[in-house]
C-alpha cells in the first residue's frame, strides 16, 4: 500500500509543473537521504543552469536506503510501455542496479558521454553480481570503517578477531546499530560474516547457491556472543552520538559521515577511523539514465557534468567526504594536499584496496540479514 | 421524497467515497495479501514466517505496551486526583498549566528529545552527577525498552489525565464533601469515591492510548533499534530491506487483532452506556 501512495506521490510530483514552451526541465531523482536532494538542487543545478540557460534541473528525493533505489525501480517499471518516462536522471544504490540492467529500464549511454572514459574501478562494471559496464558511473564511493576514540583506546583492533578479543575485555565499550537501524550496522555485521564463514569470495561475486547459507552458524553463533558485550545502538547516527558523548570507544560508521560530522563539530575531533581486517563493505551510488528518459541528450550533459574531475572534487570529496567516484587520479590534480590527505590519513588508499570490499550479490544479502534475524537475533 | 434521499446521498458521497477509497480499501488490500504467496494463491506462510521470526518481538509489543498503559493509568489518577482535591491553590494551578505541554508535541520529536535526555552520558544523567546524586561510573543509559515505556507514559499521560480531571471535575462535589466531613483521608477519598465513578472514562481513555501506541514507529526506531524491539519497526524492515509485503501484512493483521480487542471493550462500554 505504502508502495501505491509513494508512487502516486511521486507521480503528482512530477506531472504538478507543467513543461515551458523551449525550456528542457529535467528531472532528477535521487535516492538516499535529504543530503543528496541538497548535492543535486544546491550544488549541482545552478552550475548545470548556468552552462545550460534553457535547462531547468528539479531535484527530487525518493527516501534513504534501498527503500528510496526501490521506489526509483517501481516508477520506471510502471511506465514501461509509455512512449517517454518523466525519470531523465536518476541517482540510485548499488542492489537495485542489477536489477534495472537486467530488465532493460536503463540507457547504455557510457560510451556517450566523456568522462566515461575516466572510470575503471570494479563498481562501475559490476553491481552486487551483475554486469552494469555500460550503463552505470559511479557518483561516489563510499566506504564503513571502525570509528575509534583515543581518549579511551590505546591500540584499535586490526581485525575482526582483535576486536572481539577487545570487546569481551572491554564490555559495553563497543557499539554497532545492528541490521535494523541503518547500513553501517548491516555492513559490520556483513563483514563479520566475510570473517567467519567460509569462502568469503563466492558471495561477493556468486554464483548464488541456496545452501550456502547454513555454513555460517558458526559465524553467527559466535555474533550471538559478542552481541552480549555490547551496546545496540539507535542508528547510523546514534552510534555517532554515543562515540561522541563517550558512551562506546568504538564502533562502525560511514567514513563520509564520520567526517561530515567532524567537520560541523559534532564530533572530537581527536576521533580516528581503523578500516579492519579481512575487511569491510562500501558501496557507490550510481549515475543512470532510463532507457526512455524524456531529455535523453539533456541528461548525458548532466552526468558529463557531475563526473567532471572538476565537480567530482570539489564536490564528492570536498564538501561531502565521499571518495570520487570516477578514478581518483583524476580528481587529485584538481585539489590541494591538505584536502586529499584529509581523505586518507587514516585509511590509507592501500587499506582501502586491500580491505574495501563490496556487500554481497543480492540473494546473499538478504540470507545474511534473515539469518541474523534468525540465528542472533531471536 | 425520492429527490430528497438522491440529494441526501450526493451530499454524503464525498465523504463516504474518501473512508472507502482511503481506509477500506487499504485495509481489505493488507488482510487480503497478508495471506498471499508470493506468486499468488492462499497461504498461511507469512504467519508461519511472523511468529517464527518475530514472536520474541510481538511479546515484547505487548509487555511494553502493557506496562505503559498500566504507568499512564496511574499517573492520570494521580494529576486528575491532585487537581480535584489539592488543598494548595498555586500547585493545583501550576499542575493545571504544565500538565498538558507534551500533549502538543509529536510522537517524533519525543523520541528525538528522549534519545538524548536518556543516554548514559545524556542530559538526565549529566544532571544527577551535577547534583552529586550519582557517580559517573554508576549512570546507565535506558536507551532501550525502557525508554520506550518512559517516552509513551510522558507523551500519553495528559491525553489521558485530560480526560479523567475533566470527568473528575465534573462529578458531584457532595459525595467528596461528605468523605471529607466523615474524616476520609484524601488518598481513600480518591481510591474509593472519585475513581470508581470515573472508570469508564478512564478505561475508554487508556484503550485509544494503547491502540495509539501500537501504531507509533518512530519511538521504538529512535530509541532502541534491534533485539528486542517492537512490531512496527519489524514490518518496516521487513518492506525496506526484503520488499516483503507478505510477512509485514501478516504482523499488521497480528496487530489488528490486538487492538480489535481493545475496540471490543471500548465498543461494549459506548453500547451499554
Amino acid at each position: 500500500m505504502n508502495r501505491c501512495l509513494a508512487l502516486m506521490a511521486l507521480a503528482g510530483l512530477l506531472a504538478a509543473t507543467p513543461v515551458a514552451a523551449q525550456k528542457t526541465t529535467l528531472n532528477v531523482v535521487t535516492a538516499g537521504d535529504q543530503n543528496m536532494v541538497d548535492y543535486v538542487k544546491d550544488f549541482l543545478a545552478p552550475r548545470f543552469e548556468k552552462t545550460n540557460p534553457n535547462a531547468t534541473v528539479r531535484a527530487v528525493g525518493t527516501g534513504p536506503g534501498d527503500a528510496g533505489s526501490q521506489k526509483i525501480a517501481e516508477k520506471l517499471q510502471a511506465q514501461k510501455n509509455n512512449a517517454a518516462w518523466d525519470v531523465d536522471v536518476a541517482v540510485i544504490h548499488q542492489k537495485m542496479a542489477g536489477d534495472l540492467v537486467r530488465e532493460g529500464l536503463l540507457a547504455p549511454y557510457v560510451r556517450d558521454v566523456s568522462t566515461g572514459r575516466l572510470v575503471t574501478s570494479e563498481a562501475s562494471k559490476n553491481a552486487l553480481g551483475t554486469n552494469v559496464t555500460g550503463y552505470v558511473i559511479p557518483m561516489f564511493q563510499s566506504q564503513t570503517a571502525i570509528a575509534w576514540n583515543p581518549a579511551l583506546v590505546k591500540a584499535p583492533p586490526k581485525s575482526y578477531d582483535e576486536l572481539a578479543a577487545w570487546a569481551k575485555a572491554n564490555p559495553r565499550k563497543f557499539g554497532h546499530n545492528g541490521i535494523k537501524g541503518g547500513m553501517s550496522g548491516v555492513a559490520f555485521i556483513v563483514g563479520w560474516v566475510y570473517a567467519y564463514g567460509p569462502n568469503p569470495d563466492k558471495l561477493m561475486k556468486g554464483p548464488y547457491d541456496s545452501t550456502t547459507k547454513a555454513s555460517w552458524d558458526a559465524a553467527f553463533s559466535k555474533l550471538k556472543e559478542f552481541n552480549r558485550n555490547v551496546v545496540i545502538t539507535p542508528g547510523n547516527a546514534g552510534t555517532l552520538d554515543m562515540l561522541n558523548r563517550g558512551e562506546i570507544a568504538m564502533g562502525p560508521v560511514w567514513v563520509d559521515m564520520f567526517y561530515t560530522w567532524m567537520a560541523d563539530g559534532k564530533l572530537p575531533p581527536n576521533m580516528r577511523l581503523q578500516l579492519i581486517g579481512p575487511g569491510m563493505p562500501g558501496q557507490p551510488m550510481y549515475y543512470v539514465i532510463p532507457a526512455k528518459a524524456a531529455n535523453m541528450a539533456a541528461a548525458k550533459k548532466f552526468v558529463e557534468m557531475a563526473t567532471s574531475p572538476q565537480v567530482q572534487a570539489e564536490g564528492i570529496v570536498k564538501k561531502f567526504n565521499w571518495y570520487p567516484g570516477i578514478d581518483a587520479q583524476h580528481v587529485k590534480a584538481q585539489l590541494d594536499d591538505k584536502t586529499w590527505n584529509k581523505l586518507f590519513v587514516d585509511v590509507t588508499p592501500k587499506d582501502l584496496a586491500a580491505k574495501g570490499k563490496v556487500f554481497p550479490i543480492k540473494q546473499y544479502f538478504d540470507d545474511i540479514l534473515e539469518g541474523y534475524e534468525r540465528k542472533v537475533l531471536n | 421524497m425520492q429527490d430528497r434521499g438522491r440529494l441526501g446521498m450526493a451530499l454524503v458521497a464525498p465523504a463516504l467515497a474518501a473512508v472507502l477509497v482511503l481506509f477500506v480499501y487499504p485495509l481489505g488490500y493488507s488482510l487480503v495479501t497478508a495471506f498471499e504467496a508470493k506468486g499468488g494463491g492462499f497461504t498461511l506462510g507469512n504467519f508461519a514466517k511472523a511468529f517464527e521470526f518475530y514472536s520474541v518481538d510481538i511479546g515484547f509489543t505487548l509487555v511494553i505496551i502493557g506496562l505503559s498503559t498500566l504507568l499512564i493509568a496511574l499517573a492520570s489518577i494521580a494529576i486528575g486526583g491532585y487537581l480535584v482535591l489539592g488543598e494548595n491553590p498555586r500547585a493545583v494551578a501550576l499542575l493545571r498549566w504544565l500538565y498538558r505541554w507534551p500533549l502538543f508535541i509529536p510522537f517524533v520529536v519525543a523520541a528525538q528529545c528522549m534519545r538524548s535526555f536518556l543516554a548514559k552520558n545524556g542530559l538526565m544523567n549529566n544532571t544527577f552527577v551535577a547534583l552529586g546524586l550519582l557517580e559517573v561510573d554508576q549512570t546507565t543509559g535506558f536507551l532501550d525498552w525502557r525508554g520506550i515505556v518512559i517516552t509513551f507514559v510522558w507523551k500519553q499521560t495528559p491525553f489521558v489525565a485530560l480526560l479523567v480531571a475533566g470527568a473528575m471535575a465534573s462529578l458531584d462535589r457532595s459525595t467528596i464533601e461528605a468523605a471529607r466531613n466523615l474524616g476520609a483521608s484524601r488518598q481513600r477519598i480518591l481510591f474509593e469515591i472519585l475513581v470508581p465513578q470515573v472508570m469508564p472514562t478512564l478505561v475508554v481513555g487508556l484503550i485509544l492510548s494503547f491502540v495509539t501506541m501500537m501504531s507509533v514507529l518512530s519511538v521504538p526506531l529512535m530509541i532502541s533499534g534491534e533485539s528486542p524491539t517492537m512490531m512496527t519497526v519489524d514490518m518496516a524492515f521487513r518492506i525496506n530491506n526484503y520488499g516483503d509485503y507478505g510477512t509485514a501484512n501478516a504482523l499488521g493483521f497480528i496487530s489488528y487483532l490486538l487492538t480489535a480487542s481493545c475496540a471490543w471493550v471500548y465498543l461494549r462500554r459506548a453500547v451499554r452506556q
